[in-house]
């Protein structure tokens, strides 16, 4: 978003200086503006309705008007919101922890190092990007059992990584061939080792790169109930998600405390999203500025 | 500080490429050896080996006497200037300079005394602070030579570091390398393709082609005695004519274009194996400089030619000539890939810049009588005694 604003102001600048052209862009740009405030509005009408919502009592909402701090002081009570926050940190970063620590030197290999069937590797560790978490589910259940993990973090950290490093494979491998060889190379006759070019020299400038990994991992797990649902069966180690769904399931189900609860779920999300946006697009056109 | 030796190098990448094939050159200390040849004759990848970068196929490369085939880049304490000068873009000018200290561990303050030394030579003590991105083309050129010069390498490796930047630059930097090269009296293996900087800047130039090494030779004797006609052909800007003929002996030994002929003076007996019998074919050499157009009057021993072409170069005039009536005969030249080709007969002379030669005009040449070159008709290697 930044990057599109920036490059049409640039481009009215240049057309000021030019005179004649002006109008023409002048109402290029207003149209985009309109058509950017229609799709702005349809995003966040949802946030809206869930912010109007959560403020009102449950019977405030059944009359459609009034307004009441009620379901945001009772949602501490109804589920263990604290808690359910703190397990889907724990369970988001310890995820993207494992796939990042994977991904990195792995795309640093099949960047940069020749070896013995790399492209075949390759194309098996990114074909595995195509298999979507349901088809495997079953099995990963089995497996995840046998090893007894079901019950706390560890079973849903290792269903997440083996999902997200496919990915992060692939999206670090292209970035580092848009890395110059000579960079590594000049390093390596500097002095340094493979690992002390991958971690003082790549790294370092991998940083877009890891930002796009992480928000995009972030918010698929962040946001994923199922493996949370499955693998982590300790009710006092529940994911946030999976405790609105208890609550969306419950029995008497207060709509508002319900967008309460999903409004606090929303926010890392958004937060993680509008912090690291800047490296995303860098990170998503895989461009290295030199 | 040390020598380098190549010993019957060989380099062959997957699918049976011989990039380099058994090369051996001896590089003294302190010595400037050029690497020069077209495009893909193994240039890069001799330096490359050298540098530790690509495995060695066979044959042995030592470094100080020591054999470095399997010695780590990192262990080999050489230094390398890239063609993209590949900077460090997250680190200033004087972390780049100054990276390759700090993985060897030297303390703080001795770094920051060698960085500003070597600052100082490369005149780039103000930039010290900035990033690669924010120096022009030659300022990254003097950070990438300066990344090199802080370590006191055993040897400076340098693959065409100024094929990148502009035409005036270029010949302010050769002068500059040339001059820190002399200063740090530290063995230097250059690759380039440029024909200038070969002849200025080493004390020695090695010419390659297809992996195999040509000749190795201070620039004049590369000049003066081209040990074939591919180095011939392809040292010189523009390079040698090189002219098919044949010999004959009927009136004194001569050489004959078509019907046109010319005498070969008798020291040439002495100093060339030149072949005998029934006309036996020959590939005569001459440079543009030693054909020299006779403005009129005395008319023996001359050729007559068709101006083909003119190129003015303002300081000088290449004239494209053509010989009249020379059936039967025809030129070699050196193409871009460093394939002897053959063409019809014509051969570039260097005129001077008023001359008023027109095309299609008729010139009467003269070729200078003690820089005549003959080279074997059959593979093309020099006739010279030597
Ligand atoms: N990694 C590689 N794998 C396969 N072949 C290679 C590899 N690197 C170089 N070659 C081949 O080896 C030959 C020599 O290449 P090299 O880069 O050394 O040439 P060069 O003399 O440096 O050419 P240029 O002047 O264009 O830089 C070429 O035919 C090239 O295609
Ligand atoms: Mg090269």
């Amino acid at each position: 978003m930044t990057k599109i604003a920036t490059t049409l102001e640039r481009s009215d600048s240049t057309s000021n200086s030019l005179g004649p052209v002006k109008k023409p862009k002048r109402v290029g740009r207003w149209i985009l503006f309109a058509v950017m405030m229609v799709v702005a509005v349809i995003m966040l009408y949802p946030f809206w309705v869930m912010i109007v919502t959560s403020l009102k009592s449950e019977a405030q909402f059944l009359a459609g008007s009034g307004f009441s701090w009620l379901s945001w002081s009772r949602l501490t009570s109804v589920i263990p919101i604290g808690q359910e926050v703190l397990s889907s940190t724990i369970v988001c970063s310890a995820s993207i922890f494992v796939i990042v620590l994977v991904g990195l030197p792995a795309g640093f290999a099949f960047s940069k190092l020749r070896f013995r069937m790399s492209t075949v590797i390759f194309l098996l560790i990114v074909s595995a990007m195509m298999v979507p978490l349901q088809a495997i589910l079953m099995t990963e259940f089995v497996n995840i059992t046998r090893l007894h993990l079901t019950g706390g973090y560890l079973g849903a950290i290792l269903v997440y990584a083996s999902l997200g490093t496919p990915f992060s494979v692939f999206l670090f491998t292209t970035y580092f061939r848009g890395v110059p060889d000579e960079l590594v190379e000049a390093g390596i006759v500097d002095g340094l080792g493979y690992f002390g070019a991958l971690w003082r020299l790549v790294v370092p400038i991998a940083v877009p790169a890891i930002a796009t990994v992480t928000v995009l991992q972030f918010i698929q797990i962040w946001d994923d109930l199922l493996v949370g649902l499955f693998f982590i069966q300790n009710t006092s180690q529940r994911p946030i998600t999976v405790g609105l769904a208890v609550l969306a399931a419950g029995r008497t189900t207060s709509i508002p405390e319900l967008m309460a609860g999903s409004i606090i779920s929303a926010l890392p999300a958004m937060v993680v999203y509008l912090g690291f946006q800047r490296y995303l697009v860098k990170g998503l056109t895989m461009g290295i500025d030199r | 500080m040390a020598d380098i030796t190549f010993e019957g190098v060989t380099k062959i990448f997957a699918d049976n490429i011989r990039a380099v094939d058994d090369l051996s050159l001896h590089v003294a200390d302190g010595e400037f050896m050029v690497l020069v040849g077209p495009s893909g004759c193994g240039k890069t990848t001799a330096l490359r080996m050298l540098a530790g970068l690509e495995d060695i196929t066979s044959g042995s490369l030592s470094i100080g006497g020591t054999v470095v085939n399997n010695v780590l880049p990192k262990d080999r304490d050489v230094a390398m200037v890239f063609q993209n000068y590949a900077l460090y873009p997250h680190m200033t000018v004087a972390q780049n300079m100054g990276f390759a200290l700090k993985i060897r561990g030297y303390s703080k303050s001795e770094i920051a005394k060698k960085v500003s030394e070597a600052a100082a030579i490369l005149h780039l003590s103000e930039y010290l602070e900035r990033r690669p991105r924010a120096l022009s083309g030659g300022q990254r050129q003097r950070v990438a030579m300066g990344r090199a010069i802080v370590r006191s390498p055993q040897a400076f490796l340098m693959d065409e570091p100024l094929s990148n930047l502009d035409a005036q630059l270029r010949v302010e930097m050769r002068l500059e390398i040339a001059r820190i090269q002399r200063l740090l009296g530290v063995a230097t293996v250059y690759v380039t393709h440029d024909q200038i900087e070969a002849m200025t800047m080493g004390d020695r130039v090695a010419v390659m082609r297809g992996g195999k090494l040509q000749q190795c030779d201070t620039p004049q004797d590369l000049y003066d005695h081209p040990h074939n006609e591919f180095v011939a052909g392809f040292m010189g800007s523009p390079p040698m004519n090189l002219l098919r003929a044949r010999l004959d002996a009927t009136n004194g030994p001569s050489i004959e274009f078509g019907t046109q002929r010319v005498a070969i003076p008798t020291s040439y007996s002495s100093s060339h194996t030149l072949p005998s019998g029934d006309g036996p074919g020959v590939i005569f050499g001459i440079r543009p400089e030693d054909v020299q157009v006779v403005e009129a009057g005395d008319h023996a021993g001359t050729l007559t030619t068709k101006v083909e072409r003119r190129e003015a170069l303002g300081a000088e005039i290449l004239v494209h000539l053509s010989l009249v009536n020379a059936a039967g005969t025809s030129t070699l030249v050196v193409d871009d890939d460093g394939a002897v080709v053959t063409r019809p007969t014509t051969m570039v002379a260097k005129m001077g810049p008023r001359s008023g030669v027109a095309v299609g005009d008729h010139l009467r040449v003269r070729f200078n009588p003690d820089r005549f070159h003959f080279f074997d008709a059959a593979g093309g290697d020099s006739l010279r005694k030597s």
